[in-house]
């Protein structure tokens, strides 16, 4: 009999889980697909200003991926040497950074996306996506995302054939730090300059 | 003798704390330890190699890319079915069963009913997707334990470490393909086919995603080196991210600074009401420099207080 009631209520328990789990993995992957979609007909239409793709292409860049931890993480351990002030000062150039130097790559671009998988791993979902380019290779893509508080999902990084795109910019970004003997300010004004070009 | 015994003791405590400190800082270190001392040097082969590329391997990539699917795949598939044979070979000094059971029934496979390795019908979903598997003697030397050592800068080949290097040489040297040739006096013409056929096809393969990157990079240099690492690792361990670099620490306290996410917060709202009201006519509209306030939670997902001091 308590055996009885314990699988009852095991049973009870699990099925909602596993449907609500399976219900998530489903709108992780229409998450990636329908933002593909929105950069189709909003940055790489032909017909949109410069001025209408950059606003765009920020709109969607801020909403979708978590610009505030990305610049976190980019920014390694000099983020705790910056005082407040200086670390906005570095999320507002990184973004113009971003939105100056990835819009005007999605200009009549052509092609389809289509998530192909999605894994749970350590509460990140790894949506695995295949995009098909018009007038090239395909590119197998990995998107690391997760809910936030309010449910909505939020980018961390993209893997693109095994490379991350987060890991690189911090590469990188160390190595001009490095390299300049201003440092962080170095990089800020090297950011602005290249927005700003 | 007590002072010369305190003294002593003196000099093992000294040392002790030299020994901590030095291992702590180079564990820090190593997080973000880019192990490349020959910099100068490489960045200067880094140039030659640009040079090249734009004058020489960047167009063949654009011609190639130009010439239609026939003969260009056959071309392709006939060059990469060409290296089964090293591929096999470090596969089997790894002891990697999967890859030596995958490169044999490729091989097999495109051999037979890929019209003599011209087509890849091993890849088609009528053969169960059996994506194609490299393994090189770099890769063999480090299932041994043997460590990458420091990044060097190949002319012509690019980027590589010490051991890759050596992995590069001896699996050039110990190509059944290389005796062939030579046992059949085949001039080098036919023997860089091969070579340069899968040079410039992967070339081709990254030929927009290169060009963005070096247009986009404040330093091209340590982009490339960062992605060649993380492509060996993917390559060697399967893993995508490094330990020491994972994405998996970054859920640390990352909204510590609570004065500067309130603003954030503020100054999105402003700006969604904005750019959801922008008239996208021909007015000229400010360059708007906001943030993304939509934060996540303080219970974000994987937080562990144990990884808070990992990444710093």
């Amino acid at each position: 009999m308590v055996f009885l009631r314990k699988f009852l209520i095991l049973t009870l328990f699990s099925i909602p889980s596993v449907s609500l789990s399976d219900e998530k993995i489903e709108q992780s992957k229409f998450f990636v697909e329908n933002l593909g979609k929105q950069v189709v007909e909003q940055v790489s239409n032909i017909n949109l200003s410069e001025n209408e793709r950059t606003v765009n292409f920020r709109n969607l860049y801020l909403s979708s991926f978590d610009n505030y931890y990305i610049s976190r993480f980019v920014l390694g351990r000099y983020w705790k040497r910056l005082d407040s002030n200086m670390r906005k000062q570095f999320i507002e150039s990184f973004n113009d950074y971003i939105v100056a130097t990835y819009a005007p790559k999605f200009k009549g671009w052509e092609g389809t996306f289509k998530a192909v998988d999605s894994l749970i791993e350590n509460n990140y979902y790894n949506v695995k996506m295949n995009v098909l380019n018009k007038d090239g290779p395909t590119l197998k893509l990995m998107w690391k995302i997760y809910l936030d508080k309010n449910k909505n999902f939020k980018i961390l990084d993209v893997n693109i054939d095994g490379v991350s795109m987060l890991v690189t910019q911090r590469a990188e970004f160390m190595s001009v730090i490095k390299n300049n003997p201003k440092g962080v300010i170095g990089l800020i004004e090297a950011m602005d300059k290249k927005t700003s070009g | 003798m007590v002072k010369t015994i305190l003294n002593y003791n003196k000099l093992l405590f000294s040392l002790l704390v030299f020994c901590t400190y030095t291992l702590l800082a180079d564990q820090c270190k190593a997080a973000e330890d880019v192990n490349d001392p020959f910099e100068t040097v490489n960045r200067n082969i880094f140039k030659l190699n640009n040079t090249l590329d734009d004058y020489l391997f960047k167009p063949a990539a654009k011609g190639w890319r130009k010439i239609p699917d026939i003969p260009r795949k056959p071309l392709s598939n006939l060059a990469s079915t060409a290296k089964t044979p090293i591929s096999l070979a470090n596969a089997i000094l790894q002891l990697n069963k999967q890859s030596i059971g995958n490169i044999i029934g490729r091989f097999l496979i495109n051999m037979t009913f890929g019209l003599g390795g011209m087509f890849d019908v091993a890849g088609t979903d009528s053969f169960g997707n059996v994506s194609e598997v490299e393994e090189d003697f770099g890769q063999t030397l480090a299932v041994w334990g043997v460590p990458d050592g420091p990044y060097v800068m190949l002319p012509i080949f690019g980027p590589s470490s010490v051991r890759d290097a050596v992995g590069l040489g001896v699996d050039t040297v110990t190509n059944p393909l290389s005796f062939a040739y030579r046992m059949n006096n085949i001039g080098l013409e036919a023997r860089l086919s091969g070579p340069g056929v899968r040079g410039v096809a992967k070339r081709e393969k990254y030929l927009d995603y290169l060009d963005e990157m070096k247009e986009g990079s404040l330093d091209f240099y340590a982009t490339m080196r960062s992605l060649y690492r993380q492509k060996r690792r993917k390559d060697i361990s399967g893993e995508l991210e490094s330990k020491d670099l994972s994405l998996s620490m970054l859920p640390i306290d990352v909204y510590e600074d609570e004065e500067l996410k309130t603003e954030v917060q503020t100054e999105v709202q402003n700006v969604i009401t904005t750019t959801m009201n922008l008239d996208n006519s021909n007015k000229e509209v400010k360059k708007p420099r906001y943030y993304n306030g939509i934060l996540p939670s303080s219970g974000y997902p994987g937080f562990n207080e144990s990884r808070v001091n990992l990444i710093e």
